[in-house]
């Protein structure tokens, strides 16, 4: 008997707490987990210093999540979020939908900030004003293993073709590392994985009359290469994505990476994580037709145009983007910077050694297309691409295919 | 006469029906009219297109796999894991020193995240650090390409299912068991009747109602497989373990394409009908 | 319940049943049964105990060609990272909502499923109501989650666990619903018209007969419903806004991120966040092992 009316006290107990209203906080931020969490998060630490009354909710969420509510949650206009961590691909959405203020009604954008990163937070791109502000000056880089390479007789690629001869050697010549990494998981993955050598080989997704060529002679010769490079690839890379691309790099179990982000580079020069502590090369990668085209992932913070505390948003934005903020941040976690004076900074140049190279890729960096339905283009090639590199279609079927079905969903 | 007041029927039905009907309405009136609509979530327009969104589905190649992949999925691993769940239930039924410690650990893996389950085996399933091609090497045997051979890719998927799910069917299985009143057990015992005989002409048929639940929601959620598929293999190599909740979940929630989601969930409903129907017309049948 | 107790019940096991069978069978089939009980175990416990290293593990010790399952170098940093980290908030979140979950579900379902069982409806409506409330179970979430987002918009229930709760339902209910159908059925007409000859009305009959005889699969129902509840991520990802509300899904999809993959404490968290649930279920085995049923009479 007992246990039931226990059982009816502790429903009426839960219905009754779960009913107790919300605490309104006075800056809510929507933002990323991971190393973008981390520096969100000791960035509102440091801001309280100055604003002890302030209570600022911070929101973490993978990437996938992260997307679909911020898409849900300011179509339904719920005003839940006054400042929202973007990719730089949902930016045409986001901006074209006027979901976000205009930063600058008031007066320019001032500062330092790399032009190709600044471009991308304007709306239309590098003409209109700024909807934006550049947090993260993420860029995919290239890294090679400079003591494997050594000891191989191989010197620092200088286009695609030797990086497979590179890899090929490798391969050939070590049992325990294979030539070439890089994230073959479908969707997002491969995509990105693929893109710096499509764009080498000269291909474009997208041209500038809107229509799709994934399908080019050049495309198919950049899928062609990349099939090459599976070859000298460890077994599984189908179902690579980034945790397992870093494994293989810090365990020696690859000795080249197609695709490295920043921030993952510092941990590559940890010893308690990494067998390979300054031995890998992260450079720009190689051009083939067309030059190093390294491509942009750069993170962006936007005030919402629904934002309830929009004065708030704007001040903790401008502490966010200083210069002194992104030095702490790049020094504490390797968060790349935006703005230029960070990168040529004594102290941060001293704790990464990549830095330089990092600033000329991010200058010289290519964005993916600005266009709406990115996500579902980028989610087709990723399907083609995968079918092609289990050997179920050649590439160009694959590239043909894809093409005809992106040129479906853009015309949607 | 018991059971004959209209008063007490509305009483107890009313609640749950009040609650549901609050709560589904709504949605599946959207999902009926999105499925003959073009819908631009983002821009709030929709346009009534007739059975083109159908047309799409019935092109697009990859949304036949998803079913093949989807139905065989269902089949193969709601029977593998009540088969298993019953013999389970079988050892479980009778005592034996430290059962109450057995059973939760048993049942444990269901109550995992399935954030977490996917992550152990992902990591267990790792082609050169992995657990199980540790083990595999540590025998003399020769690893196994599990989630990147398209021809087994949905089987390890179907295996992490299987180790999850199958407390479930043994659970209720379990509980049927347990609820045979004693009597007619001991009278089986007089009637002399044991093993394998007296399982399959007493036992069964007493569980019957419970082996067909277990089957009807193991049905069910296995066919709507989705979190496994998308923490383990993203739906791939190529399009080896897309299901329908993926092809779902990219149309609706990374495409926004709600008028493409809502035709493919119809679909699926149709598809969900007629796969349990089976089970759920003997199973409601039961009571006349 | 103590087991002293329990073995008083008559036991249905072929080792006790069977006295005349000769000594060498006998200690064959206990040496099956035991084989057969030690690889099942083995198989669902393996993991769980490889899940349980990882998270004592060091970050940066866990990528072995090894096969042990403990760590060299066992720590609490995970754990002590996690709790720092605002896990117990979360798990208050989390009992709330999936308790609260439950419960409703339950008490609502049990007294569907009792009617649907045992009264007559009008043009077989109960018919027509299960198969519908089977399609409603069958929905992918997906399509609903949206026109949910915008019904909870409308109660003004976004962002709160009384919401959540609310839509958990479409799952729960449906599910709670057809579970106990079966053990609804399973009790006796003959105890209820008895005790209704002796005066005892619905609500009576319910709580001191119904009720009691449907100890097991009420409990189990209650452990299924409540790991839905429990583990639910998608719901829970977009009516919450507000970090401090967030349920232990959302929490744990932190450590696994883009780049890579916290092991220690997301293995530390799935060890954290289901350990409630395992005591609840331990507790409710009670209910669903023999015994309880008859110790109620």
């Amino acid at each position: 008997m007992l246990s039931r009316s226990a059982l009816s006290l502790a429903l009426t107990a839960s219905l009754t707490l779960s009913a107790a209203g919300a605490t309104a906080a006075d800056l809510v931020i929507a933002g990323r987990d991971g190393i973008y969490g981390q520096a969100l998060e000791a960035t509102v630490a440091r801001y309280k210093d100055t604003h002890p009354d302030m209570d600022i909710e911070l929101l973490k969420l993978p990437y996938g999540s992260l997307y679909e509510k911020l898409v849900i949650s300011l179509r339904e206009k719920s005003g839940a979020y006054d400042l929202v961590l973007l990719d730089d691909t949902w930016a045409t959405e986001f901006m074209g939908n006027g979901w976000l203020a205009n930063l600058e009604e008031q007066g320019k954008i001032t500062g330092d900030f790399i032009g190709a990163t600044l471009d991308i937070s304007r709306y239309p791109v590098a003409q209109g004003p700024a909807y934006s502000l550049p947090i993260v000056g993420n860029v995919a880089m290239f890294a090679y293993n400079q003591a494997l390479f050594d000891q191989y007789g191989l010197s620092k690629p200088a286009n695609w073709d030797a990086v497979k001869v590179a890899a090929k050697t490798i391969s050939a010549k070590n049992p325990d590392t294979s030539g070439v990494v890089f994230r073959g998981q479908k969707g997002n993955p491969i995509v990105t994985g693929f893109l710096p050598l499509f764009w080498a080989h000269g291909g474009v997704i997208v041209d500038d009359s809107g229509q799709p060529q994934v399908n080019s002679t050049q495309g198919v010769q950049a899928l062609e290469s990349f099939l090459e490079l599976k070859q000298y690839a460890p077994k599984g890379i189908e179902v690579y994505n980034s945790t397992e691309v870093r494994d293989a790099i810090q365990q020696r179990k690859a000795a080249i990476a197609i695709e490295v982000w920043p921030s993952w580079a510092p941990s590559m020069d940890d010893p308690s994580q990494s067998k390979v502590v300054q031995e890998m090369q992260v450079m720009a990668a190689p051009g083939q037709v067309n030059g190093s085209s390294p491509m942009l992932g750069v993170w962006q913070m936007g005030v919402t145009a629904d934002a309830k505390h929009d004065k708030a948003a704007r001040d903790f934005l401008d502490y966010l983007t200083s210069a002194e903020n992104q030095k702490t941040l790049a020094l504490e976690l390797g968060l790349p910077p935006t703005r230029r004076s960070v990168y040529t900074d004594k102290d941060v140049v001293a704790k990464y050694r990549w830095y330089p190279n990092q600033l000329e890729a991010l200058e010289h960096g290519k964005a993916r297309p600005r266009i709406k339905q990115w996500n579902e283009v980028e989610s087709i090639l990723g399907d083609y691409l995968q079918l092609a590199m289990i050997g179920q279609m050649d590439a160009r079927t694959a590239l043909d295919q894809a093409n005809r079905k992106i040129d479906r969903a853009l015309k949607r | 006469m018991l059971f004959r007041s209209r008063l007490q029927l509305l009483l107890l039905m009313s609640p749950a029906t009040l609650l549901l009907a609050m709560l589904t309405l709504y949605p599946i009136s959207q999902i009926l009219i999105n499925a003959f609509s073009y819908v631009d979530y983002v821009g709030a327009e929709r346009q009534f297109v007739g059975l083109d969104n159908f047309v799409e589905l019935s092109e697009d190649w990859f949304f036949a796999g998803a079913i093949k992949n989807s139905l065989s999925f269902s089949v193969l691993a709601s029977l593998l894991q009540v088969g298993l769940g019953l013999a389970l239930a079988v050892l479980f039924d009778r005592q034996f020193a430290g059962r109450r410690f057995a059973l939760p650990v048993i049942i444990y893996p269901m109550m995992l995240s399935t954030l977490v389950c996917s992550a152990i085996w992902r990591a267990w399933y790792h082609y050169d650090f992995g657990f199980l091609n540790n083990a595999l090497l540590s025998l003399g045997l020769e690893p196994v390409q599990w989630l990147f051979d398209p021809d087994m890719a949905l089987f390890s998927v179907m295996l992490v299912d299987i180790w999850q799910w199958t407390p479930m069917a043994f659970l209720i299985i379990l509980a049927g068991l347990q609820s045979i009143p004693a009597d007619i057990k001991d009278a089986a015992l007089t009637d002399g009747a044991r093993g394998w005989r007296r399982f399959r002409h007493i036992t069964l048929p007493l569980i019957m109602p419970q082996v067909l639940l277990a089957l009807l929601l193991r049905s069910i959620d296995t066919f709507k497989l989705f979190d496994k598929v998308y923490a383990l293999t993203g739906g791939g190599p190529g399009n080896s373990t897309e299901t329908l909740s993926l092809f779902i979940y990219k149309q609706g929630f990374k495409f926004f394409n709600l008028g493409l989601a809502s035709a493919a969930a119809l679909l699926m409903l149709t598809i969900a009908c007629a796969l349990s129907a089976v089970y759920a017309w003997r199973y409601v049948g039961a009571k006349s | 319940m103590s087991a002293i107790k329990q073995t008083s019940v008559p036991v249905f096991s072929d080792s006790v049943a069977a006295p005349f069978s000769g000594v060498s069978r006998l200690s064959a089939r206990t040496l099956g049964f035991y084989l057969a009980l030690g690889a099942a175990l083995t198989f669902f416990a393996l993991p769980i105990v490889w899940m349980a290293g990882i998270a004592f593990t060091p970050s940066g010790e866990y990528v072995s060609d090894s096969l042990s399952l403990l760590p060299a170098h066992p720590t609490l940093a995970h754990f002590e990272a996690l709790w720092r980290d605002g896990f117990p908030g979360r798990l208050a979140n989390t009992l709330i909502v999936a308790v609260g979950a439950t419960l409703l579900a339950l008490s609502l379902g049990f007294l569907a499923s009792y009617a649907l069982v045992r009264f007559r409806f009008p043009r077989r409506l109960d018919h027509a109501f299960l198969l519908l409330v089977l399609v409603i179970k069958m929905m992918p979430p997906i399509v609903v989650a949206i026109p949910l987002f915008q019904l909870l918009k409308g109660l003004g229930l976004l962002d709160s666990k009384l919401g959540l709760i609310l839509v958990y339902q479409v799952y729960t209910l449906p599910f709670c619903i057809w579970m106990l159908l079966s053990f609804v059925r399973d009790v006796p007409l003959s105890l209820e018209q008895a005790a209704s000859l002796e005066g005892a009305g619905l609500l009576r009959r319910l709580w001191h007969i119904v009720l009691p005889l449907c100890g097991p699969g009420l409990a189990a129902t209650f452990i299924f419903t409540l790991i839905m509840a429990w583990n639910e991520f998608l719901f829970a990802l977009l009516y919450l806004s507000t970090p401090s509300h967030f349920t232990l899904p959302l929490y744990v999809s932190n450590f696994i991120t883009e780049n890579e993959t916290f092991w220690g404490q997301l293995m530390g968290i799935g060890l954290l966040s289901s350990l409630p649930m395992l005591l609840m279920a331990g507790y409710v085995q009670r209910y669903l092992l023999r015994g309880f049923a008859m110790q109620m009479k």
